[in-house]
């Protein structure tokens, strides 16, 4: 992967060309400039009604040149990298600091290098044609249909990437990354009398080939299939406030929307975060510690470096309770006068990097999960989620809860379904009175989607929100 | 292009091949806090392919559009394709379905031939005139509340997308568009941060309110100074028209073949049953000249007509491509709806005459009391069943008057039930919005808080 010979080749530039595009970004002043190479191969099966009957490849190249005048951004790309065409988006970006005389003040300083490739590939994705992973596919139905005659639909999907990048800046900082990723996703539509229901499971990961096993395909037939007959039963609760205890795992998207986004440091660097003010100051009780980790081996949030050639790294947002750093683009760290955490990250060479997360989650605590659980009289458990969505400046969130069980004296009893959490993130921050010792990474096909998608996991251990709004009958 | 990419996959033995080729342009120049923050350029082009080999099918796409690249691509998803299993309902659309009236691109009048002439110091200065944060800054004394950051954005783009078949069709849809956005965040003396947006969008280079676009986000973030809880209960809810779209979304998924045929529909087997209120009747005026959304053809080629998709209540038609189509035994129509108008209502009062200039205040006026929804933050609806619940924002309201906001609050119910209860539906829908939704009122929904 630091064949520098063979990304050079790929995207058809030398060396020199490189120095010429940042140059000519440069000409009309400005503090940095870089340029992001991209060749992305994607490969999509689909199998529904027991054939898989639709598939395809897709392909995306191109180049995006960035020129940063203080924390003013100009951005252009080109979707071939012919040297007049990429000197013609470097000219554009450039705008920015058109009529400004000299730099800004503002310093951009070297980011270092990796140190651990976190996504060795076995087996090369493009290097396998479509018929190596149909009965693959055909394997992950069989598994669910044995599981379950309820069963009236099967739908797996499998969709692979790789992604390869090379990065070039003003500093003459020049990396390259090789970048996999393979999701499969299983839907299973269940009949019971009239009721109908649904349920997912997903597997996402920086990884080649070699993630197609038949253990994969167990591994997500039993999730899928798992909790079914409490799902038909489940009711929505009756409605209000009560103590939640978040399951571990998928509870993490919580953590991610409510909490990791006002992280973020270009909401903080605006005054837009409710964060922003807060640096340094105590925001959850003593012993919590939330991280934003991009070097999670193979997991999808995951990075060798971001997408401003920093490489990945383990950013501590609060710990002991403290709020102690933001999630930093170049941008917000030079303002910050911090080195970048290696959050600037991006769709794909169309759009310029932001302030992204990672893998996203709490660590573990000290108590232990079924304790927790027998601490609480009246409450609910939750441990699927799906789609959440947060105020950034109030802090006010919403969470979809699929699935959980009402708790009732210290156990869970009945099941409930399609109900929502709203609540407040630093006020469901302060209001944490048990970290479970139970950490769990989920490792579904999570995505970000703050102006851009990006892929993301979460993880959080099991714990327990004294008082949060539950929306019910 | 498209065709010599028809050729190609035809040369190595596909059966039938749908290529659209798509190119756009996007200017764009973001302001904060009244200084240029970012100017971006971007310039797009793009091939898609719809393979149909021995019975086989697959979809590619790809922007490496030199020659030498194009055939290798071609020949690599004609060889995929075979690998896959047989699919007997897949084919290109009847030709008779297919559009004959657009091959010229702007038959509905969607490009400004004014975005030709446009340029850079144009565009900045339609950005400058979108701020007004030295105004507000300087007249925010004693107001009650600091403007914390202003972030607007103006941009202006153009879309070209070319569609062919090897039956024949040929079809171009051209379409300029110049947008504005802003978000004021505000801070209030207690220290509580609340914010607002407001975007207009039109294809005319006239068409959105530059001027006006910064105050009204303003104003938005303003009125939620003061948040209250309300209890929970079931309350007369209404619904923006900025917003109520998002009521609307479920129900014409539900009607999409996709979902019916994997039994992840709650409108199966509603086709010409009486699913809703009498009040509800929703057109998909997709031939409509000059307002967003409107095209003539979907993505096969299929020629949209003005249509009803519910009417009093009715379900009229279901989204059925050619090989749902096929597969399910029903007829076709389109793949989806273009550009869904609901129709006004007023509830024991139907009369043409009532049903004109229906505003919310109107509504509020009508309702009497209850909550005004003005943003939906998070939340789901199964598809399966209907059942929904979505965190709200918005004011309660007392004798057609907004009292104070209200927050941390959501609705549950099910959709079926939800628009059985509808009471009225204004005729305000935002001239920018593809989907015309007007405001809305419904009965008895449960707010939980």
């Amino acid at each position: 992967m630091n064949d520098k010979t063979y990304y050079l080749n790929t995207f058809k530039v030398t060396e020199c060309q490189l120095r010429k595009l940042v140059e000519t970004a440069l000409s009309r002043g400005g503090d940095y400039a870089d340029l992001y190479f991209e060749n992305t191969s994607f490969f999509n099966l689909l199998l529904k009604d027991s054939e898989v009957s639709s598939g395809g490849f897709h392909t995306d190249f191109g180049v995006g040149i960035r020129v940063l005048n203080g924390e003013k951004t100009g951005y252009a790309y080109s979707e071939n990298t012919d040297m007049p065409d990429m000197l013609k988006a470097a000219e554009a970006a450039s705008a920015i600091a058109s009529g400004q005389s000299g730099r800004s003040g503002l310093h951009y300083a070297r980011a270092g290098v990796m140190k651990l490739d976190l996504y060795p590939q076995q087996e090369d994705w493009r290097l396998s044609d479509a018929s190596a992973f149909l009965p693959f596919l055909k394997t992950v139905e069989q598994e669910v249909l044995s599981r379950d005659s309820r069963i009236v639909k099967v739908m797996a999907r499998l969709s692979d990437s790789v992604c390869e990048v090379l990065m070039y800046n003003s500093l003459g900082e020049l990396t390259m990354d090789s970048r996999p990723m393979g999701s499969v996703t299983v839907t299973a539509v269940f009949r019971q009398g009239e009721a109908t229901i649904d349920k997912s499971a997903s597997r996402s990961f920086r990884i080649g080939a070699e993630l197609i096993s038949g253990a994969l395909a167990k591994e997500l037939a039993e999730e899928v299939t798992r909790g079914i007959d409490e799902r038909f039963a489940a009711k929505r609760p009756k409605g209000g406030q009560m103590s939640v205890v978040m399951g571990a795992g998928a509870s993490g998207i919580l953590l991610h929307e409510a909490m990791g986004h006002a992280f973020e440091a270009d909401f903080n660097r605006k005054g837009q975060s409710i964060f922003s003010d807060k640096m340094g100051t105590r925001v959850c009780p003593e012993g919590i510690n939330v991280v934003d980790d991009g070097t999670l081996m193979n997991n999808r949030g995951a990075g060798n470096y971001d997408d401003e050639g920093v490489p990945g790294e383990k950013t501590y947002m609060v710990k002991d309770g403290i709020l102690c750093s933001y999630l930093h683009d170049r941008i917000s760290a030079s303002r910050y006068g911090v080195p970048p955490t290696g959050n600037g990250r991006r769709e794909n060479f169309r759009y310029n990097p932001i302030p992204r997360m990672r893998a996203t989650y709490m660590e573990s605590g000290n108590a232990e999960p079924e304790g927790i659980i027998a601490s609480v009289k009246k409450g609910i458990y939750v441990d699927e989620f799906s789609n959440g969505q947060v105020k950034i400046g109030e802090g006010d969130f919403t969470f979809f809860v699929k699935n959980g069980f009402l708790i009732e004296n210290g156990r869970l009893t009945a099941p409930v379904k399609d109900i929502n959490i709203i609540g407040n993130g630093p006020e469901a921050l302060a209001d944490i009175t048990a970290v479970g010792n139970d950490l769990k990474i989920d490792n579904g096909t999570w995505t970000c989607g703050k102006e851009q998608s990006v892929p993301v996991s979460c993880g959080m251990p099991t714990v327990l929100v004294n008082r949060l709004t539950v929306g019910g009958e | 292009m498209a065709r010599r990419c028809m050729e190609l996959a035809l040369e190595k033995g596909a059966e039938s091949v749908r290529v659209s080729l798509g190119k756009s342009v996007l200017d764009s120049l973001t302001m904060l806090n009244g200084e240029l923050d970012k100017v971006s350029r971007s310039a797009d082009r793009s091939i898609f392919i719809y393979l149909f080999v021995d019975g086989r099918y697959g979809t590619f796409s790809t922007n490496r559009l030199e020659e030498k690249e194009l055939e290798d691509f071609v020949a690599k998803a004609v060889t995929m394709v075979r690998m896959l299993g047989e699919d007997r309902f897949r084919s290109l659309p009847d030709p008779q379905r297919t559009a004959k009236d657009a091959a010229g691109g702007n038959e509905l009048g969607l490009f400004d031939p004014r975005y030709t002439s446009r340029n850079a110091d144009m565009r900045l200065k339609a950005a400058g005139d979108l701020s007004i944060y030295a105004k507000v800054k300087s007249g925010e004394a004693g107001k009650g509340y600091e403007l914390i950051s202003e972030e607007c954005e103006y941009s202006e783009s153009y879309e070209d997308n070319y569609l062919i078949d090897s039956q024949g069709f040929e079809g171009r849809h051209t379409e300029s568009s110049f947008s504005c956005f802003s978000e004021m965040t505000i801070q209030d003396m207690e220290g509580g941060k609340f914010s607002g947006f407001w975007w207009e969008s039109s294809s005319k280079a006239d068409g959105p309110d530059i001027c006006s676009c910064g105050q009204k986000a303003l104003e938005r973030a303003v009125r939620q100074i003061g948040p209250k809880r309300r209890r929970s209960g079931k309350y007369r809810m209404v619904v923006d028209a900025g917003v109520s779209s998002r009521l609307v979304a479920p129900l014409l998924s539900a009607l999409n073949a996709a979902a019916i045929q994997q039994n992840m529909s709650f409108l199966e087997d509603s086709l010409g049953k009486r699913m809703f209120s009498e009040g509800l009747t929703i057109m998909d005026m997709a031939r409509t000249p000059g307002k967003n959304g409107s095209r003539l053809f979907d993505t096969e080629g299929v020629a949209t007509a003005d249509a009803p998709v519910i009417e009093k209540g009715t379900v009229r038609k279901y989204f059925v491509n050619t090989y749902h189509s096929r597969k399910m035994g029903i007829p076709a129509t389109v793949e989806d709806i273009s550009r869904p108008c609901l129709m006004p209502y007023l509830k024991g009062d139907e009369s043409t005459a009532s049903c004109e200039g229906i505003s919310l205040a109107d509504i509020l006026q009508r309702c009497g009391s209850g909550i005004l929804v003005t943003g939906f933050n998070g939340g789901n609806c199964n598809p399966v069943s209907g059942d929904f619940s979505f965190g709200i924002e918005g004011f309660a309201f007392s004798r057609g008057k907004v009292t104070h906001p209200v927050r941390e609050m959501l609705i549950t119910g099910n959709m079926t039930s939800l628009w059985n209860s509808l009471t009225a539906a204004g005729t305000d829908a935002l001239p920018s919005s593809r989907w015309q939704i007007p405001s809305l009122a419904f009965d008895d929904v449960s707010f939980s808080a």
